[in-house]
């Protein structure tokens, strides 16, 4: 470990939050797991103070991704008190039965911050509450009362077990936005049914439009409706962050995730609405290909080379214009190839695909990959790497340039390379400005510069398991 | 109704970038104009056509990006519909376009040109952004997939077969979010500070933070994830989560914890379904015990596989579902339409097509909410369908003076 990392971390008075559009709102974050994480974090890029909760005895289960990490050495006992490191599986969310039973309490001990926490923390509070605690659902009411927004992604039923229905909140504070992030929405049928990411992608169509013609779904690879899906909600929030400013009165947003997904396959549900064509049908989704329009070639090619898991490499390439082909037909030295009648038009090449594929993977089969991607890219062909994290992250001029990918310390685990924001504003910028914070770090901050509590209160909370 | 982005008006020049963010703001209470090329918008020769026949005023995917948008058909390459454009961005909120960085220096209606009007919220979303090594190099939609990280994780178990990237403009959409998170906060800002500002957003910067857990664990743990058939790419290989339904379609059997109310009812699913085998062994009862080789080992995932395949996929959605297990079954969006539950939710939205005679339900927008209001209002424009409209009540010209324009072909 680090000898410049501090072994503890006092909790901090002060609020993280660097100046920026945002300054003065503040979000009362209860999300967790993926897709509701990312919704609130998206504010702290602007500067809003997102004050995320952990449930005494329920702390956010990505910090328990514990794992050695090569940009630390690898966890030591001290940050790892009784934790059985079972959920190195990112995907694994079970762990919080077990970590409660470890009995860590809030600010005894330092929690590994795991590596995905890092990403959809980074920037937030931290505080520690205990729900199930009568007082602490009275600390949760005055927080509601000196907060702009307030967003949950648990099951629908679980804030009104606490007396915090939208009326309640509502009187509590009159111009507070309150988002209830879901998989299916807090009205209708299916209000009770539970979502993961690949839950809302498979329903809402969007995993069956992934996959190779005739093969099962290859669907989403990653929660895609986590990311995109907490990014929309982001988006939600700040929309109504805006009307609220506007109107000076709050209201309820309703975001149901498979309603978002929908919205991102709309041309095929109108597609079935006017032609009755179906997305379930033989020829769909086409792998790589392109249907609407039609174009060919457009599709990954294998190339030279295979990754650290022995997965062949491979180049996408797709040309939509006749002087693209023309110049792939020149880069590939078989110029012959666009006057033969087979490939001579875009509607031979889509007719002749499968040939066309074979011929052109036969050219990149013994090629480097970025090689062929500069070589078709000079002759201003459409070329794209299929480029792994690793290839993002080490290689990648773009990314680079661009900082996608900057550095922040943490007291924890010294220096870390976190994901960047891709939103560039001339006059109020974007800035990833924060670690993701450390178990119930603002305590302090929260409970006694917004609540105005004594440092002896908190001290009897705390010691009465409140917080 | 009234929409979060009621009384804005937006000048988005046509592109199939940047089209469903103009939907969203137009959705959201916008008036929109689009200002298209006089051949029409490349968003409307991409298809699926109305019975399939080619016409850029019958173009289903430019119908669902564009609903309610006004359309102005114009040569901005050329003096006269240059100048108009530059009239009705000093009457605008916000300027939202995605061509190649330097296009619009050399007409003069750069940022620095047009940013006269300080309340001018000028978004330029583009493929690399505005600067770096890469700025120039040719993209589409599935170039992104690839290059920004979706591909590599998403695909078939299989080492040798290709990875694969989705369909429906993904990488367009996600780059779409962030251009609206930055014309939001920038909304938010004018309202105290009356400035507008620029915002640069590179699609492959959104794609790249978009694949989830793929960056950190590079970063942190320097694993290279494998690419596994319909579920999460991951370090390791692990058993299937996509599982076949007896009437042959497939549950996303995600991994969860089976608390013991939970675990009951599964056990009594699988004896119903005669499929339970070994887990009637006491040792099961054990959550530690049980959740353990769920993670690990074979027997459960396995039993889970057979009950699946024992059941159809509807019984199996909602059996799992009211029994507090949040598999999902994959649907073809169409079949969404026949779902009470989003009936209930008033999901769908009826928008007239003269050109069909007839009304078709739009999906709504992402949230329920009437104070955000955003949903599909209106069709989307035909081409040039308010060149004269906005040509004469929003920039006073006269019948005779665009008869001329449209005569020289700088409008339509």
């Amino acid at each position: 470990m680090n000898a410049n990392i501090p072994q503890s971390t006092k909790m901090s008075a002060k609020s993280p939050a660097r100046p920026g559009v945002l300054s003065g709102i503040r979000v009362l974050d209860f999300t967790w797991k993926t897709v509701g994480p990312w919704a609130p974090r998206l504010l702290t890029h602007y500067g809003a103070e997102v004050i995320h909760v952990e449930r005494a005895g329920g702390w956010d289960d990505h910090r328990y991704n514990a794992a050695p990490s090569i940009v630390s050495d690898e966890p030591r006992a001290a940050q790892l008190p009784g934790m059985k490191k079972v959920y190195a599986d990112p995907q694994f969310n079970t762990v919080r039965e077990e970590s409660a039973a470890a009995g860590q309490g809030p600010g005894e001990k330092k929690l590994y911050a795991a590596p995905y926490f890092n990403t959809l923390h980074h920037g937030k509070l931290a505080i520690s509450l205990n729900t199930k605690n009568p007082e602490g659902l009275k600390l949760v009411e005055r927080l509601i009362g000196v907060c702009d927004a307030l967003v949950e992604n648990f099951s629908g039923e679980v804030l009104s077990s606490w007396g915090l229905t939208w009326e309640r909140i509502h009187e509590l504070n009159p111009r507070l936005v309150y988002m209830s992030l879901s998989g299916f929405g807090h009205t209708g049928e299916w209000k009770g049914y539970r979502s993961f990411g690949p839950t809302a992608q498979a329903q809402s169509g969007l995993s069956l439009a992934s996959g190779l013609p005739g093969k099962p779904p290859a669907g989403w690879g990653f929660s895609y409706l986590d990311v995109m899906g907490g990014w929309m909600g982001g988006l939600a929030l700040i929309q109504g962050l805006l009307k609220a400013k506007k109107t000076g009165k709050g209201f309820y947003i309703d975001y149901s995730v498979t309603e978002g997904a929908m919205t991102m396959v709309g041309t095929y549900m109108l597609d079935f609405q006017v032609n009755g064509r179906r997305t379930r049908r033989p020829d769909f989704p086409p792998g790589n290909r392109s249907i609407f329009p039609a174009v060919a070639p457009h599709n990954t090619y294998r190339t030279a080379g295979r990754d650290r898991n022995g997965q062949n490499w491979w180049v996408f390439i797709a040309c939509e214009t006749q002087p693209q082909f023309e110049a792939l037909c020149e880069v590939m030295g078989q110029p012959g190839l666009a006057l033969d009648p087979k490939f001579a038009t875009n509607e031979a090449r889509v007719a002749n695909q499968d040939e066309l594929d074979a011929i052109i993977g036969s050219w990149t089969r013994a090629r480097r990959r970025y090689g062929i991607m500069q070589r078709c890219q000079a002759a201003s062909i459409i070329a794209a790497v299929v480029q792994s994290a690793e290839d993002r992250v080490e290689y990648d001029p773009q990314l680079h340039h661009r900082e996608m990918h900057p550095i922040i310390n943490h007291p924890e685990i010294g220096d870390v390379p976190y994901e960047g924001y891709p939103v560039k504003m001339s006059r109020t910028p974007a800035f990833v400005h924060g670690r993701a914070p450390v178990l119930a770090e603002h305590n302090g901050y929260v409970y006694g510069e917004l609540l105005g509590m004594s440092e002896a209160e908190i001290a009897s909370y705390r010691e009465r398991g409140v917080i | 109704m009234s929409g979060v982005y009621e009384g804005l008006t937006v000048v988005e020049l046509a592109d199939r970038r940047n089209q469903w963010a103009g939907k969203l703001l137009s959705d959201g209470g916008a008036r929109v104009i689009q200002i298209e090329p006089i051949q029409g918008s490349p968003g409307r020769w991409c298809g699926p056509f109305v019975d399939d026949k080619v016409d850029p005023d019958r173009c289903l995917d430019y119908w669902w990006n564009n609903t309610g948008k006004q359309s102005v058909a114009m040569d901005i390459g050329r003096d006269p519909a240059r100048d108009l454009l530059r009239k009705l961005l000093a009457g605008a909120d916000v300027f939202l376009e995605s061509t190649r960085p330097g296009t619009l220096a050399k007409l003069d209606l750069d940022y620095g040109a047009v940013g006269a009007s300080k309340a001018l919220i000028y978004a330029s979303l583009t493929d690399f952004g505005q600067d770096g090594p890469w700025r120039d190099l040719q993209m589409n939609d599935a170039a992104h997939l690839a290059l920004g990280g979706q591909m590599s994780s998403s695909g078939y178990s299989d080492p040798a077969a290709t990875p694969i990237g989705g369909q429906g403009h993904q990488a367009w959409h996600m780059g779409c979010a962030f251009v609206l998170h930055g014309i939001t906060v920038a909304l938010f800002d004018r309202m105290t500070s009356g400035e507008g500002q620029y915002i640069d957003v590179s699609i492959h910067d959104a794609c790249a933070i978009g694949t989830e857990a793929a960056v950190p664990q590079w970063m942190y743990y320097g694993s290279t994830m494998y690419r596994q058939t319909g579920m999460h790419a991951n370090a390791k290989r692990q058993p299937p989560l996509q599982l076949p339904t007896a009437d042959g379609k497939h549950m996303i059997a995600v991994m969860q914890n089976f608390g013991p109310r939970v675990w009951e009812r599964l056990i009594k699913w699988m004896d119903e379904k005669g499929v339970t085998g070994e887990l009637h062994d006491p040792k099961y009862n054990d959550e530690a015990f049980r959740m353990s080789e769920y993670r690990t080992g074979n027997v459960v995932r396995d039993a889970i596989a057979r009950l699946i395949a024992a059941s159809n996929g509807e019984e199996c959605f909602h059996r799992a579902q009211s029994y507090g297990i949040s598999w999902g079954l994959v649907h073809a969006c169409e079949e969404n339409y026949d779902i009470p539950h989003y009936q209930q939710r008033k999901y769908w939205r009826s928008i007239e097509h003269p050109e069909i005679g007839r009304a078709i339900p739009y999906p709504r927008g992402p949230v329920a909410c009437d104070e955000i209001g955003i949903e599909p209002r209106r069709r989307a424009p035909h081409l040039g369908e308010h060149t004269r409209q906005i040509l004469q009540g929003d920039l006073g010209m006269n019948e005779k003076e665009i008869t001329a324009l449209a005569a020289s072909g700088a409008i339509r």
